[in-house]
């Protein structure tokens, strides 16, 4: 509720501040930044809240109880993960719907696109859950922030890392780096902001197959912190 | 909560100190600032290079250059009038948000009305007409520019009626298709076009449309 009523409070605030600079563009502007400052918020969320997930747990030794319940372990992890998810996408979409008030409000026109835009986020923000969820399985949670942040990074780099592996890099360096590109999350599949801002809504194709890849993707990352988690001994 | 209170009124202190000095140097070096952020401007990388670096947030980095860019023009409106870098901060933004309309327009105007580079705001333009091909209003806007700064009327014509021809666009775009070939080197159709940038356009394109129709002895 706090960081509901934060960006609440700084969308106000940034709505009226910043629409006499933009020259007429106030509502691109507003929209913009609050598409940007709630799955920035979302997802640095995602990241340091699931950093500590598994450890709070051992920490404080409530992971054996829970355990010795017949329980399996994949299904501790995947409701640490489906709790995480959920609760990062509903503070996502709570953020959206804070910022379609505030843009009918200030320019009587509701921004109905951002909300297919705000879906696509949703699900690149069940990949970076799933991802922390995958290391926080067996780092610390230093570590697993770390790692989170860096797919973040990383999954908006993709394309430009095998541009420029395609140029001039030797045979070996260009085929890892080929595996490596469709390794990671391609993280641009779910970025359809630019789209919202000029009112344009996502196509139905793409939000399916964008929905399918991240369902996928999460399914794979899943799989493999299951993986983990079942190997793991606790002390 | 004695506590509370002192650590407050010290936070409070703190807060006030740093406003104050704050404000005592924008005031004082003023000058200075102003030198410093445009020589930023200069070391701003291009819309691609920022591309890579924005992360999936390219169009809101946009909107911070463009905010940047309309800060700049308004700073040398009011004092030199010199806005050399206007084309270098417009060429980031478009470069970073294509579909973003209003950057190539009022880049466009400046460098045609203000640097009286009419060559390059068309340039501009027609990059905008290139990543934008069903927008009336770019189109329009490189009629306007034919019109007003090049005196080329065959031109004017031919793209007022293409804009005419694209999906959404206002109701004048047909009237001003059909004056533009008629009345070719009117001063009434300059006029026109003038009055509909006062009715149309950002608050500095009416005051240049102001100053422009006074030229025209329109009161």
């Amino acid at each position: 509720m706090l960081v509901l009523g934060l960006f609440g409070f700084a969308l106000l605030i940034g709505s009226q501040a910043l629409a006499p600079l933009a020259l007429g563009e106030g509502q691109k502007v507003v929209i913009d930044f609050g598409l940007a400052g709630s799955m920035m918020l979302a997802t640095l969320l995602a990241v340091f809240l699931g950093s500590s997930l598994l450890h709070k747990e051992l920490e404080r030794r409530t992971i054996y109880s829970i355990l010795a319940k017949p329980i399996w372990r994949e299904e501790f992890l995947l409701g640490k993960f489906l709790g995480l998810w959920f609760t990062t996408a509903a503070l996502l979409l709570a953020m959206a719907g804070i910022l379609a008030l505030v843009v009918t409000v200030g320019y009587g026109e509701t921004p109905w696109a951002i909300f297919g835009a705000v879906g696509l986020s949703a699900v690149e923000l069940g990949i970076v859950t799933a991802v922390v969820v995958l290391f926080s399985s067996f780092t610390t949670p230093a570590l697993t922030a770390f790692f989170g942040i860096s797919a973040v990074v990383v999954g908006h780099f993709a394309e430009d890392l095998r541009y420029f592996a395609s140029h001039g890099a030797p045979v070996v360096v260009r085929w890892i780096t080929e595996s490596v590109y469709w390794a990671l999350p391609h993280l641009s599949v779910f970025n359809a902001r630019g789209l919202a801002v000029h009112g344009t809504a996502v196509e139905p194709e793409r939000m399916l197959f964008a929905t399918t890849y991240g369902g996928l993707y999460i399914i794979g990352l899943m799989v493999l912190a299951a993986a983990v988690f079942r190997r793991r001994e606790f002390r | 909560m004695a506590r509370i209170d002192r650590d407050l009124l010290t936070g409070l202190l703190l807060a006030s100190l740093f406003f104050w000095g704050a404000a005592r140097s924008e005031l004082l070096e003023r000058r200075k600032l102003t030198a410093i952020r445009e020589e930023e401007l200069l070391y701003y990388p291009s819309g691609y290079a920022v591309r890579g670096a924005a992360m999936g947030y390219e169009t809101a980095a946009a909107d911070l250059a463009w905010l940047r860019g309309i800060q700049y023009y308004g700073e040398h409106r009011l004092t030199d009038q010199k806005y050399d870098l206007i084309g270098h901060v417009m060429d980031i933004v478009t470069e970073l948000d294509p579909s973003f309309v209003q950057p190539y327009v009022f880049g466009a105007f400046v460098m045609a009305q203000e640097m009286k580079e009419t060559e390059r705001g068309l340039d501009l333009l027609e990059r905008g007409m290139r990543a934008n091909p069903t927008n009336w209003r770019l189109a329009f806007e490189v009629g306007f520019l034919h019109y007003v700064c090049r005196h080329d009327y065959v031109s004017a014509s031919r793209y007022f009626t293409w804009a005419s021809r694209m999906p959404d666009h206002e109701p004048y775009v047909e009237r001003f298709a059909a004056f533009a070939s008629q009345r070719a080197g009117n001063t009434g159709m300059a006029i026109l076009l003038w009055k509909q940038v006062l009715a149309t356009g950002n608050e500095y394109m009416q005051e240049v449309a102001k100053r422009e129709l006074q030229r025209l002895g329109v009161r």
